[in-house]
C-alpha cells in the first residue's frame, strides 16, 4: 500500500464520505436520486483479465485472456476474448495470424482433451487414461531403443545414438522445464529433437 | 508521430515501446472534453449536470487565451526532482501567485455566465467573494484531495481553475524527462488518477495509461495491476451487465479500491474525465459493494 492510498482513504472517511456529493452541492441532487433509482435494476458482471503465454511457437508471445465469471467468488469462468499483451516485451500486444485465432484454438470442438489411442489396424480413436498412455509410450520407446540403439560407429568409437525416434516438446514452458526436457531426451540418445526453445 | 514529414522506417521495422508519459495539450483537451460532455448529455439522464460540467470545461478552454505564461520551476529544481524520482511540479509549492489568482478570477467570471441551479450560483458567489486566505486554504484542500463535505461545489470551482493552470504548467515540461514516481501518482504534478484508458494510440496500441485528475498528463501503467496499491493479485473488472464492455471498474481484492478503466481502443470518443462523470451509474452500483472509489474527480466528489 502506498502513501497516496492511505492518505486518500483517510480523507474519504474524514471529509467527503460523510456528507454530500458534487451533484447535490451544485443543485443537481434530484438528478442523482433519479439516476440511482434508474440504475438499481441493473446488475454488475465481472470480467477477469489473465496474462498467459501463447502456446504455438518458441517466440512465446504474451497474451491476455478475458473471461466472464468470477472464479474468486466460486463462479464458472468462460473465455470470451484473447488479445496480445501490450506490456509484454516480446510482442508488445501484437500477435501473428495463428496467435490471433487462439480463442478458436481454445474453443475448438476437435481439441484434444485427454489421451487418445488408435490401435494398429483400427480406424477409430479411443480414450485411455494418462497412466495407460504413459506406460504405452514408455514401453514402445524402450522396445524401439533396445532394437535400434547405436552405441558405437563402424570404427568402434562410442556414439550412443538413437535415430529411429523423434521428440517434439512444447514451447510455452519455463526455462527450467525446457532444460529438464533437453536433459531427459538427450540422455536417451535421441538425435531428432525439437524443444522449440531456440529463441 | 504522423505529424513528422521525415521518413521514419523504424516505425514499421520493429514494434516500438510505448512512451512512458504523454503531456496534456490544454489548447485542445478542455474543448474536447466539453464536446464529449455535451454529446453524453444528449443521451444521459444526468444530462443537465453533464451540460453544466461541459460549460465549465468550455470555460477552462476559453480562458486559456487570456492567461499569462506560467512559470516553471528552475532547472536545478527540475533536475533535483528527476534525480529523486519526484514530480517536477511541486504541489505543496503551488500557492495563490499572480498567475493562479488570474486563472481563478477568469474561471469564476466565465462560470458566472453559465446557466445553473441556485446552489451552484450561491457557491460561485462564495468563492468570488472569498479573501486570499480562504482561497489559499481551498487550493490546499483541493491539492491534498481533502474537500470539506459542506463546501464541495466551492472547491470544485477552485479545482476547475487549478486544472486549467496546472495543465498549462505540465504542457511546458519535457515529457522525455519525466520519471515514474509510483503507479498511482502523476509523474508531472503528483496528482492521483481520475481514471485509466486502454489506448489505441499509434505505437502504444492496447497499453494502459492513467490520466491525472489535476493536470491531465497520461502515464503508462502495466495492465491488470491495481493503480492504487500496485497489487497484481485478485484484480477483477466489473461492468454493468449488457453494456458495450468499454467501461469497467478495476476492482482490487488487496486494497478494496477501484478505478475505472475505459477501453478507448474500442471506442475512441471515451474521455477520461467526461465519461467518468457520465458513468456514475457504475459508481452507484458499486457503492454497496466491498470496493470503494479510489480515483479523484472534483466533479464527482462524494462517491
Amino acid at each position: 500500500m502506498n502513501v497516496e492510498l492511505s492518505r486518500r482513504g483517510f480523507l474519504t472517511a474524514a471529509g467527503v464520505g460523510v456528507g454530500g456529493t458534487a451533484l447535490g452541492a451544485f443543485g443537481f441532487g434530484d438528478l442523482e436520486v433519479a439516476h440511482a433509482a434508474a440504475i438499481r435494476p441493473f446488475k454488475l458482471v465481472n470480467t477477469m483479465e489473465t496474462r498467459n503465454t501463447c502456446p504455438y511457437c518458441s517466440v512465446a508471445c504474451g497474451v491476455i485472456l478475458y473471461s466472464k465469471g468470477d472464479l474468486r467468488k466460486g463462479e464458472n469462468a468462460d473465455i470470451i476474448h484473447i488479445e496480445g499483451d501490450a506490456d509484454h516485451p516480446t510482442n508488445r500486444g501484437t500477435l501473428c495470424p495463428k496467435g490471433s485465432a487462439l480463442k478458436d484454438f481454445v474453443k475448438s470442438e476437435t481439441r484434444l482433451r485427454y489421451p487418445m489411442l488408435r490401435k494398429p489396424g483400427s480406424s477409430t480413436f479411443e480414450r485411455i487414461s494418462w497412466d495407460q498412455a504413459l506406460d504405452r509410450v514408455a514401453r514402445l520407446m524402450k522396445t524401439d531403443r533396445d532394437a535400434n540403439f547405436i552405441s558405437a560407429n563402424k570404427d568402434g568409437i562410442p556414439v550412443n545414438r538413437w535415430t529411429t525416434v523423434g521428440f517434439l516438446a512444447a514451447s510455452a514452458t519455463t526455462n527450467e522445464t525446457a532444460y529438464l526436457t533437453y536433459k531427459v531426451v538427450r540422455s536417451t540418445g535421441i538425435v531428432c529433437f525439437d524443444n522449440q526453445a531456440r529463441v | 508521430m504522423t505529424s513528422s514529414l521525415q521518413p521514419d522506417p523504424s516505425a514499421i521495422g520493429r514494434i516500438p515501446a510505448p512512451p512512458f508519459a504523454r503531456l496534456p495539450d490544454p489548447e485542445v483537451m478542455f474543448a474536447q472534453r466539453a464536446k464529449r460532455l455535451l454529446a453524453l448529455a444528449e443521451v444521459s439522464d444526468l444530462g443537465a449536470y453533464l451540460s453544466f460540467v461541459a460549460a465549465l470545461a468550455q470555460a477552462q478552454h476559453d480562458i486559456q487565451s487570456q492567461l499569462p505564461e506560467p512559470s516553471l520551476p528552475d532547472e536545478d529544481a527540475l533536475a533535483r526532482a528527476r534525480e529523486f524520482a519526484m514530480p517536477p511540479i511541486d504541489r505543496s509549492g503551488l500557492s495563490l501567485d499572480p498567475a493562479v489568482a488570474r486563472t481563478l478570477d477568469l474561471m469564476f467570471d466565465a462560470a458566472a455566465s453559465i446557466d445553473k441551479p441556485k446552489e451552484a450560483e450561491v457557491a460561485l458567489g462564495v468563492v468570488r467573494q472569498a479573501g486570499p486566505g480562504t482561497v489559499t486554504a481551498m487550493i490546499r484542500n483541493v491539492l491534498s484531495e481533502a474537500i470539506p463535505a459542506d463546501a464541495i461545489a466551492e472547491h470544485a470551482y477552485v479545482a476547475g481553475g487549478l486544472q486549467a493552470h496546472v495543465a498549462r504548467l505540465a504542457a511546458r515540461l519535457d515529457g522525455e524527462k519525466l520519471v515514474r514516481v509510483s503507479d498511482g501518482v502523476c509523474p508531472a504534478c503528483g496528482g492521483p488518477p481520475v481514471s485509466s484508458l486502454i489506448v489505441g494510440w499509434m505505437g502504444a496500441e492496447g497499453a494502459r495509461y492513467c490520466c491525472c485528475s489535476l493536470c491531465g498528463t497520461f502515464w503508462n501503467v502495466v495492465r491488470i495491476k491495481c493503480v492504487l496499491c500496485s497489487s497484481t493479485k485478485g484484480v477483477g473488472y466489473r461492468e454493468i451487465d449488457g453494456g458495450p464492455g468499454t467501461i469497467k471498474a478495476e476492482c482490487c481484492d488487496t486494497c478494496h479500491g477501484y478505478v475505472k478503466v475505459f477501453y478507448q481502443q474500442k471506442d475512441v470518443s471515451l474521455d477520461p474525465v467526461a465519461d467518468d462523470i457520465a458513468s456514475l451509474g457504475l459508481d452507484l452500483l458499486l457503492r454497496d459493494s466491498e470496493y470503494r472509489r479510489g480515483s479523484f474527480n472534483p466533479f464527482l466528489l462524494g462517491f
